[in-house]
């Protein structure tokens, strides 16, 4: 016997998603990719001198990606990507140092520290601003030179994937309003509806 | 030599792909003892560890979560390094020029596994482990239209290239029900009903759902004319494509939950793959696998019996098995290489299941040739891709008509994962526009965006693209072959593959054809077309006046056919219709290498249809 109809269950199934997704997308996300994903690759933990650090280097990433900062680094984080990508950042001195000066010196005007990383003249600061971004959006980290020498035609190569939760937890995808390829918390026959509006997933 | 030299079983089977895990289940659940020889490593507990190296993956490319190894230490690994080498699409690039070494020059033994010579490149790839390619198939189940199998009698009688079946379409139409059932397809058999199709028996799930990508093409269908004769008379349809992909709980396996990724993995096997025959074939308690074993010859006695199968560990050590029958599931590239190799100190100097005046074996080598089209919806139309399966839905209505006299037919795929395989988006667009490149052509003022600026153009971009693929019958060709390298070797000291691959013009014409569908699809929906030039340079292109760049492109489809082709006589065939060889009684040859044409549909449900029924008729006549 065969059951309903599956695009009718789908819109159903929807409803119950968009419910769950709107009031514990975070909760469930961070569940989900710790389960799915098996074992998720921690970095070593940041020093407590960093702690700080790593508070400004969240808000500075918001700025630069446009991604409310809750949503990079909610604050029930199991992932906690933000450590990896700040441990990756943190190997780029003397830019790191200066591109961190930038947010340290108005941490409360983070979008004009966003600013002057992109429009630095220093060019270490402005391609680390924009590995920082590719690393929030992609999970992977480009090096300074392949993004300032990129190769005749793609793809621009990425030095590595930073880890799996990395891919799983990459923004480009939830820009897209959709999921990473091989990652979706979704249930069965969502893609015949309409995803949920933009802000859902990258504003608190 | 190994010790199991002493074992005997009703049936050896080469290879733990579909056709033969299929076959194996079936003679095991029959009470015979069946061993399966696979060239690659055993089964992982579960598929984490091909998962994680699919999440780790720079390139991820369909061979990308399965071993061995793409690459070595930055390169890509040298195949004459690898035990049980495969191809790789990495390998499809520009010959090396000005004595400066290409990445994945296809020309170079040390980069491309296939000794490939061209003039065209073939660009199909496949899997040695456990489950074969259909590891990392898009789980496409369509049948063949019932003309497909009557080419020659329907549309070329005076050719000698295009050929019938031996099987017509109402032979094989119990055996597509039943391969439905055994690999579980999800689809509406009114809806698939069209070009002769008939069914005898639903399927066995509910059809999965379009996307919004397939709701957005089918809109425009009423509107699409093709200035191509033949074709600008098609009413143009979008039907949801059957695919062996669960819609409902099914074998124990999950629903679809849309992760996007069915190539070249799916994360919760929703999708069928291999293991799951396997998996019962073991529990018959019949069925025996021996991983790490790569089928080195087929021993013949003088009679022109199969006396059995010579292996080889990938420690070197070597064995000998033997069985009542021998089936040769590979696929149709690594059978014809076995057969080839298959000297037996000169008995058979032309190969196993190769002599008479034609020598069918490893000839007539096709491929779906794969025409890609990518194209942006207008501003304030998204189509939300990078959601749901690869692919939901297809246009199937140009795969059969009189135009076949003159040139290929083609269904077409419509995908739901943007400009992922066109560009290998979403990180291109993300690139140009966080980098201030233009490589997407989404961002030809070369802006460098970040913030919410860098949000709005990736969002207006990436919600709008889609593309279509499309699947050309190629015409079968004597000359494009399968043969073994005089001068190249694998890691075992085994003869690599070497392909001889060239495009008719029936089969440029068909790729002409569908470039112009494209566009007039593109056109009637008011999407901005981006389908860009190929290189001069790339070996998957040909230079075609009639293209609007001049030159078309191509892809490989994952659809290797055709090269040990079955028949109704050995002055036309390797084998007979159960895919018998007609030198060997005792040796079958199973999977499309058994097709005498590539037909107009993705291959793997007929070539199970083929293996279902090739299974039946071993228990009942042969080994009763």
């Amino acid at each position: 016997m065969r059951l309903a109809d599956p695009t009718e269950l789908s819109k159903e199934r929807e409803t119950i998603m968009t419910d769950l997704t709107r009031r514990k997308m975070l909760t469930v996300t961070a569940a989900s990719a710790a389960t799915a994903v098996g074992s998720v690759n921690f970095t070593e933990p940041a020093v407590a001198d960093d702690e700080a650090d790593i508070g400004l280097f969240v808000k500075l990433s918001a700025a630069l990606t446009g991604i409310d900062e809750s949503k990079l680094a909610p604050s029930v984080d199991p992932i906690q990507i933000k450590r990896e990508y700040y441990t990756k950042a943190k190997k780029h001195n003397p830019a790191f140092d200066g591109l961190m000066q930038i947010i340290r010196d108005d941490p409360t005007h983070a979008a004009d520290a966003a600013n002057k990383v992109m429009n630095n003249s220093d060019k270490d600061i402005q391609f680390l601003g924009r590995s920082i971004i590719l690393a929030w959006y992609l999970g992977a980290w480009y090096e300074r030179k392949n993004l300032e020498t990129p190769p005749p035609t793609p793809p621009v190569p990425a030095l590595e994937v930073v880890s799996k939760a990395a891919y799983t937890q990459a923004w480009t995808w939830r820009v897209a309003q959709a999921h990473p390829m091989g990652y979706s918390e979704l249930r069965f026959g969502y893609w015949s509806n309409e995803p949920l509006p933009l802000d859902t997933f990258i504003k608190s | 030599m190994c010790a199991e030299k002493v074992r005997k079983f009703d049936a050896v089977i080469v290879g733990s792909g579909i056709s033969g895990v299929l076959i194996a289940k079936v003679l095991g659940k029959a009470g015979k003892k069946v061993l399966i020889l696979e060239a690659g490593e055993k089964l992982p507990p579960d598929i984490n560890s091909y998962m994680n190296r699919f999440l780790l993956a720079t390139a991820k490319v369909p061979e990308s979560p399965y071993p061995p190894e793409l690459f070595t230490k930055g390169e890509l690994t040298d195949p004459g390094t690898v035990k049980a080498g495969r191809p790789t699409v990495l390998s499809l690039g520009p010959k090396s020029k000005d004595g400066k070494k290409s990445f994945g020059d296809w020309t170079d033994p040390t980069q491309s596994y296939f000794i490939q010579k061209g003039p065209l490149a073939f660009g199909s790839t496949y899997e040695r482990l456990n489950g074969g390619t259909s590891r990392h198939w898009l789980g496409t189940s369509l049948r063949f239209v019932p003309n497909d199998f009557e080419m020659k009698s329907k549309f070329h009688p005076k050719e000698s290239g295009f050929v019938d079946w031996p099987v017509k379409y109402h032979h094989l139409e119990r055996w597509y029900a039943d391969a439905e059932k055994e690999i579980g397809v999800s689809a509406d058999a009114d809806e698939q009903n069209y070009l002769g199709i008939k069914f005898s028996s639903p399927y066995p799930m509910p059809k999965i759902p379009l996307s919004r990508v397939d709701m957005a093409v089918d809109k425009a269908m009423a509107a699409v004319k093709v200035p191509v004769p033949g074709l600008d008379k098609i009413a143009w349809k979008v039907s949801s494509t059957p695919a062996a992909r669960n819609s409902q709980p099914y074998q124990d396996r999950r629903v679809c939950a849309g992760n996007t990724n069915c190539i070249p993995i799916c994360p919760i096997q929703a999708k069928y793959d291999p293991s799951v025959t396997m998996a019962e074939a073991l529990r018959t308690g019949n069925v025996e696998v021996w991983y790490d074993s790569v089928a080195s010859q087929v021993a013949v006695d003088g009679d022109g019996k199969v006396t059995g199968i010579d292996f080889l560990r990938h420690n070197r050590e070597r064995g000998h098995v033997t069985g009542k029958i021998y089936i040769l599931a590979g696929n149709a590239i690594e059978t014809p290489r076995l057969l080839l190799m298959s000297k037996n100190n000169g008995r058979t100097r032309d190969g196993v299941a190769n002599s008479g005046k034609h020598k069918f074996v490893g000839k007539y080598l096709m491929d779906h040739p794969l025409y890609l089209a990518w194209a942006l919806m207008p501003e304030g139309q998204p189509v939300w891709g990078y959601r749901g399966p690869l692919s939901t839905a297809g246009i199937e209505v140009a795969r059969d008509g009189g135009f076949r006299r003159n040139h290929g037919a083609f269904r077409v795929e419509i995908g739901n994962e943007g400009w992922n395989f066109p560009i290998g988006d979403p990180d291109t667009t993300t690139i140009d526009f966080v980098n201030g490149l233009n490589f997407s052509q989404l961002n030809p003022e070369k802006k460098a965006l970040f913030g919410p600026d860098l949000v709005a153009a990736l969002n207006t971009n990436l919600t709008r693209q889609f593309r279509l693929g499309f699947l050309v019958e190629q015409s079968p060709d004597a000359t494009n072959t399968v043969t073994l390298s005089d001068q190249y070797k694998d890691g075992l000291g085994l003869p690599r593959p070497q392909i001889n691959y060239n495009l008719s013009n029936y089969t440029k014409q068909g790729l002409a054809a569908a470039e112009k569908t494209a566009t007039a699809i593109f056109n009637s929906m008011g999407a901005n077309e981006f389908t860009s030039a190929p290189a001069d340079d790339d070996p998957s292109s040909f230079a075609w006046p009639g293209s609007k760049f001049g030159r078309l492109k191509y892809f490989g489809a994952g659809h290797i056919v055709g090269t040990h082709r079955m028949g109704d006589d050995p002055s036309n065939s390797a084998t007979n219709s159960m895919q018998r060889s007609w030198d060997h009684d005792n040796l079958y040859l199973v999977g499309s290498g058994a097709f005498p044409t590539v037909a107009t549909a993705n291959p793997t449900l007929t070539l199970a249809a083929l293996c279902l029924r090739t299974a039946d008729y071993l228990v009942k006549k042969v080994l009763k």
